[in-house]
């Protein structure tokens, strides 16, 4: 005999009867773990060794409760809580509507339990190192032998002895099973470099579906509906005599929106009133609209200093200044209208009301230079 | 007739015949799969490969171009794409039926049938989601379909039945490969075993997983084919009632009715079973497997058939008492059209093919001579197939609303996809054929004659 | 055991008086309604019982089952259920004016209800109901009569006559029973309609038939009879419990999943009776008691063959399966009240009329069908 261990004796039987008669007698014969390696699964031979009952069924059914329980909880919180919607006047919370899916995945998260469960964690596969793969009757097993394996399980057993005890019990051959050497592949180095080999993929695989999908979706055909047989905006088309692909508005075409300021011409801007009233959602709305569009020059506080101040020549005016909160609203309607000096025309950029909500919400700030005591509301004095 | 003969007749029927030993089905079974397929088998695969390829070829052009080639408009917006997705769903089931349900009821004929079987139910499946795939127009965004936190911030509606659909047919899918390749892996074992060259047994190694019947590995292995089985037998159930909740659960005459989902689950397995026995009578024609899939086989899976049969005529007898008992006119002009109106002759098809035709079984003769059973089985096929097309096409065509009602006429593409899909399911099979045994050896091992110790009365005896 | 033999016959006569006095107390009190209602409750129930055994024998012969053969006298026996309820069906005949609205001249006026006069009239209705007893008398002559003159003179031909009858029968149960669930239970509510109905209530009747079935072969084993019947015999018992409980709760959800849905006014209103009123509750407790309970207690592969485990959920199942027909046909009458001494004296004078009928029919025959040449085979059947 060579160095090597000894892993099991192996003791082939012809038929399942065979098998199963010697079991009682090697067992008492022989203080070793014993395994029988069969075709096909042959009834009674758990107990005859045995076994503990298999516990898949427990878990199948733990992991069943959990299947059908996450399923009901990812579609109570989806369509209840994160994202409600009505669809078909049906409530959010339908459960009804939420069986069919329960159930698909309480079979799911089971089937798999019960497969997966079987042959990774109790079955220990895949695992093709084991010495039982190796030995010469492996073939007549899977074929239509029986084999009755006592094994050393790390101890040194008496290879002749049990030999002869398999023989006894009806084995038609026996045959020795040594255990491989220690592989390379079981070396802490190995699985070092498994390990570096498995970051590196990750590293490669996340840049490559990195840019597959900025590319991919660019790809023909989806491009979501981007590519269309029209013109562009100011693109040019042959089909008209002018060349130009948009076209101009009939004569006298009236927008349904703006509404035509014609103040300058006729009449005192300085006449017009602030049609507005002077309530919590008009000044909220002004203060937004004046810190997007006025505050960039007039400042935050209208006080006309902020950050660009120093790249103008002229300095934006100081709309708290005392020249300027003399001016009627009409007047300061007119400048946004028109604009003046450097200022341009918010006309396109603000509606009527809007405005107007703007000038409120400078007399709002010209006026917090000056607060009265009836400013603030008996309840805030209190 | 006299007792004794009687009695002789009340005999089980064998499902071996002749005498098989265990090394037998291994020498059987398993040998051809290395060898050089026989001439047949090459022109039968350019045929079909021709198919899929005619078939792949218009959903390439129909992805590039849009739906619009297809057929379908409004009202028929379902056409040939969600009949061939419930066609070839319905395919599958007879596979999860004979796989789970017998072996849970223990008939013993199952196991010559059930490996065949399985495999087709996942080919059917294939063939089924592809549907469904190119119909969103779109196929490369049908991953929106799944529950994931997106910066849309959206969900899918898990009210709707198109959605349980999702889940129900991936689910089917995943477990149905399952529960095949779990059946597998001891036969790869003993191919590994007995491969030839290097690369086939470095694969089957590999796909055995190690496997080496080690008697601690029986045990829950076995344990756990029961209950797959048992979950598989749910998913029979459950399957094919999704993909009728699509129709039943909306207003549309024809579409609402209680009974679509046992109805659907028996047209499934009705259907898949006409499939299984055409496929099994090539099968043991050409692989020379008559001891192993007999006779009995053959006649207790057409016996099915009319069992099944008889059930869809039930279930037409009751639509259409319904239809008239429900005193709404909607539902009686959808009735009545489906056996007078447009499509009259589809309507007609379907109740000679599903219902008249099968009834040829009640004669033994019809059961076991092979021209008698591919006939039947045949018409079963175009039966249900254009039962499917009267449920969608004759209910949508005519709306409620008349100025919309419309015609549908498919195009060559629908044709084509159609033709493909055949071709793929027939391609997988040929496939399938050629690298894995087409008998679950293992599952036959265990019920040969004397294969198990202490089998009391037995009826082997 | 002569003697406490004769107590319980003693007891059930007893019982058969003060139930008969109770129902007569009921129609001359409570009022007609309430007594037709309970009739036809008790009625359904037991005819589904019988039938459901005589539908287990059938199946035994159609698919040529091979382990049910020892336990199938016992089926056998309780299928005179069916013969039973001949004269109770006759009488209930007389409930139609009362009860079906669609036999009222002023509920006619509807145009709905109008169009199904064709098949909903009291001459029809009752040609049908005869000929649904007819049927089932004569099919009970073929399938058990005849069984039992098998155990005498034991001939095989016998078997070979009633396998090839078997598939007929199937078509005449399927049609019949669809005809029980549209005619007897359906039209109380003549608006509603829903096609599945027939197949709902047949898995009811099966669970019914295999219920009654399993707690007859687990008492007799307990009382030292069929002691042949191995734990492989009941599992699959068990097994078939299991199944239909599963198939049972499929149907029902589906119809219900399906009305819901849809929402349309026919349709889901019977629901929507059957729901309000402390009949949600009802409906919650058959969930639990016909599906959930059950289930969970068949589950295990032990307790399918264990006697406790499988008397108690064939006992559940039972009284669920009243329970199902008590809260489907119960709510028609659009009362208040649902439960007081009228269902109880009912429930005592048709329990103990059955017991007393089934324990007639308990002499018949031998335990087992000696006489077929394939008991042999059935009792040596193992797991």
């Amino acid at each position: 005999m060579n160095n090597r261990e000894v892993f099991s004796v192996l003791g082939i039987f012809d038929s399942a009867q065979s098998l199963m008669r010697a079991i009682p007698e090697v067992k008492s014969g022989a203080a070793a773990k014993l395994e029988a390696y069969t075709p096909y699964p042959v009834h009674g031979l758990d107990e005859a060794l045995g076994l503990r009952k298999s516990p898949i069924a427990g878990m199948v059914l733990v992991m069943a409760v959990i299947g059908s329980i996450a399923a009901l909880g990812l579609e109570f919180w989806t369509s209840g809580v994160d994202y409600p919607q009505v669809t078909a006047g049906k409530p959010y919370f339908s459960w009804e509507a939420f069986v069919p899916i329960m159930f698909e995945l309480t079979v799911l998260f089971a089937a798999f339990t019960a497969g997966l469960g079987m042959l990774l964690l109790l079955n220990r596969l895949p695992f093709f190192r084991h010495p039982m793969l190796a030995a010469r009757s492996m073939p007549l097993i899977t074929r239509d032998k029986f084999a009755l394996a006592v094994e050393a399980g790390g101890k040194t057993i008496d290879v002749e002895e049990i030999s002869a005890l398999l023989r006894d019990s009806g084995a038609a051959s026996v045959e020795v099973v040594e255990s491989p050497p220690v592989h390379g592949l079981a070396s802490p180095r190995f699985f070092f470099r498994v390990l570096i080999a498995i970051a590196i993929a990750c590293c490669v695989a996340g840049y490559a579906t990195y840019w597959a999908m900025k590319l991919f979706p660019k790809a023909i055909p989806m491009v979501h509906m981007l590519d269309q047989p029209r013109l562009g905006p100011q693109q040019g088309n042959t089909f008209f005599t002018d060349g130009s692909g948009m076209r101009m508005p009939v004569e006298g075409t009236v927008s349904r929106i703006s509404i035509p300021y014609t103040v300058d011409e006729q009449e005192d801007p300085s006449a017009m009133g602030n049609p507005l009233p002077r309530t919590a959602p008009v000044l909220g709305r002004g203060r937004q609209l004046f810190n997007d569009y006025c505050s960039v020059c007039h400042g935050i506080l209208g006080n006309g200093e902020t950050t660009l101040t120093a790249a103008y020549e002229a300095k934006p005016t100081n709309l708290l200044s005392k020249n300027i909160a003399a001016l009627t609203d009409g007047s300061m309607y007119h400048v946004i209208m028109k604009g003046k000096n450097s200022m341009p025309s918010y006309s396109a950029d603000l509606s009527q009301d809007e405005r107007w909500a703007v000038l409120h919400y400078v007399r709002v700030l010209q006026r917090a230079l000056d607060a009265k005591d009836e400013d603030v509301s008996s309840a805030q004095k209190e | 007739m006299k007792p004794e003969a009687v009695l002789e007749k009340l005999k089980p029927a064998p499902v071996i015949t002749g005498h098989v030993r265990l090394g037998d089905l291994d020498d059987q079974l398993l040998t051809p799969v290395g060898e050089k397929p026989p001439l047949a088998w090459f022109i039968a695969f350019a045929m079909t490969s021709t198919a899929t390829l005619i078939g792949m070829a218009l959903i390439g052009y129909t992805i590039a171009t849009g739906i619009g080639v297809w057929g379908n408009n409004i009202p028929v917006a379902w056409a040939f794409d969600i009949i061939n997705f419930v066609f070839w769903v319905g395919i599958g089931h007879a596979g999860t039926l004979i796989s789970a349900i017998l072996l849970l009821f223990r008939a013993r004929w199952r196991n010559g049938v059930s490996r065949f079987a399985e495999a087709m139910t996942i080919f059917a499946v294939i063939c089924a989601t592809l549907f469904p795939l190119i119909h969103v127009g779109r196929p490369w965004l049908a991953f929106w379909l799944g529950p994931y936190p997106n910066q849309r911030g959206i969900w899918p509606n898990f009210r709707s039945p198109l959605l349980w659909d999702v889940f129900a047919v991936n689910t089917y899918f995943l477990v149905s490969l399952l529960f095949w390749y779990i059946g597998l892996i001891p036969d790869i074992a003993s191919m590994r075993d007995r491969a030839a060259n290097k690369i086939r047994k470095f694969v089957y190694s590999a796909l055995s997983l190690g496997w080496r019947g080690a008697s601690r590995h029986w045990r829950h292995y076995e344990k756990a084919y029961l209950i797959i089985a048992g979950l598989a037998t749910g998913l029979v159930l459950s399957v094919h009632s999704v993909v009728s909740f699509d129709f039943a659960v909306s207003l549309v005459p024809g579409w609402h009715m209680t009974i679509f989902p046992p109805y659907f689950v028996a047209g499934a397995i009705f259907a898949g079973f006409a499939m299984v026995v055409m496929a099994m009578v090539v099968v043991r024609r050409t692989m020379r497997l008559e001891h192993l899939i007999t006779d009995y086989h053959l006649e207790v899976m057409n016996k099915v058939i009319l069992a099944c049969s008889c059930l869809m005529g039930y279930a037409y007898l009751l639509e259409g008492f319904t239809a008239w008992y429900s005193m709404n006119d909607y539902i009686h002009h959808t009735f009545l059209q489906y056996i007078f109106g447009t499509y009259w002759w589809a309507g007609w098809l379907t109740i000679t093919c599903n219902i008249l035709i099968p009834q040829l079984l009640w004669f033994k003769w019809f059961r076991t001579k092979y021209f008698g059973m591919i006939f039947v089985s045949l018409s079963v096929t175009v039966g249900m197939w254009f039962e499917r097309f009267v449920i969608i096409v004759s209910s949508l065509h005519e709306d409620f609303l008349p100025s919309s009602w419309h015609i549908y006429m498919p195009t060559y593409v629908d044709y084509g996809i159609l033709l493909g899909s055949f071709g793929l399911f027939f391609t997988l099979v040929l496939l399938f054929a050629r690298v894995l045994p087409v008998i679950a050896t293992t599952e036959m091992k265990m019920v040969l004659p004397g294969s198990q110790p202490h089998r009391e009365g037995g009826s082997h005896e | 055991m002569t003697g406490r033999e004769r107590r319980a016959g003693m007891i059930l006569v007893l019982g058969c008086i003060v139930g008969l006095a109770g129902i007569a107390l009921t129609f001359f009190v409570s009022g007609m309604q309430r007594f037709w209602i309970n009739w036809i409750i008790w009625f359904l129930f037991l005819l589904t019982a019988g039938l459901g055994c005589l539908f287990i024998v059938a199946l035994e012969h159609v698919v040529g089952a091979r382990w049910s053969t020892p336990l199938r006298r016992i089926p056998e026996r309780l299928s005179g259920l069916t013969i039973l309820m001949v004269p109770v069906a006759l009488v209930a005949l007389f409930s139609l004016p009362v009860l079906y609205p669609w036999a009222r001249p002023e509920v006619l006026r509807d145009p709905m209800v109008a169009g199904k006069a064709v098949w909903l009239n009291i001459p029809f209705f009752s040609l049908r109901v005869v000929a649904c007893l007819v049927l089932w008398a004569l099919s009970y002559w073929i399938f058990v009569s005849r069984s039992i003159r098998q155990d005498r003179h034991g001939d095989p031909g016998y078997t070979v006559r009633v396998r090839r009858f078997a598939p007929l029968f199937m078509a005449i149960f399927g049609i019949t029973l669809t005809v029980v669930a549209f005619d007897w239970i359906s039209s109380l509510d003549p608006l509603w309609y829903s096609d599945i109905f027939g197949v709902y209530l047949f898995a009811g009747t099966f669970l019914a038939g295999l219920a009654v079935t399993t707690l007859a072969v687990l008492y007799l084993r307990k009382r030292g009879r069929l002691q042949e019947i191995k734990p492989d015999h009941l599992y699959n018992l068990g097994g078939f419990l299991f199944a239909f409980i599963v198939f049972w709760s499929y149907i029902g959800f589906a119809q219900y999943l399906l009305m819901w849905y849809a929402n349309i006014p026919e349709e889901v209103l019977w629901y929507k009776e059957r729901l309000s009123g402390g009949w949600g509750v009802v409906l919650l407790a058959m969930a639990l008691l016909h599906f959930l309970v059950p289930f969970f207690i068949l589950m295990a592969r032990n307790a399918k063959s264990d006697p406790r485990f499988l008397s108690g959920a064939a006992a559940l199942v039972l009284f669920s399966h009243l329970l199902d027909l008590y809260w489907m046909i119960y709510p028609a009458l659009k009362e208040k009240s649902f439960f007081g001494w009228q269902e109880l004296s009912f429930a005592v004078l048709f329990v103990s009329a059955a017991l007393l009928w089934i324990r007639r029919s308990m002499k018949r025959g031998e335990d087992m069908p000696v006489g077929d040449p394939m008991l042999r085979e059935g009792l040596g059947f193992r797991l």
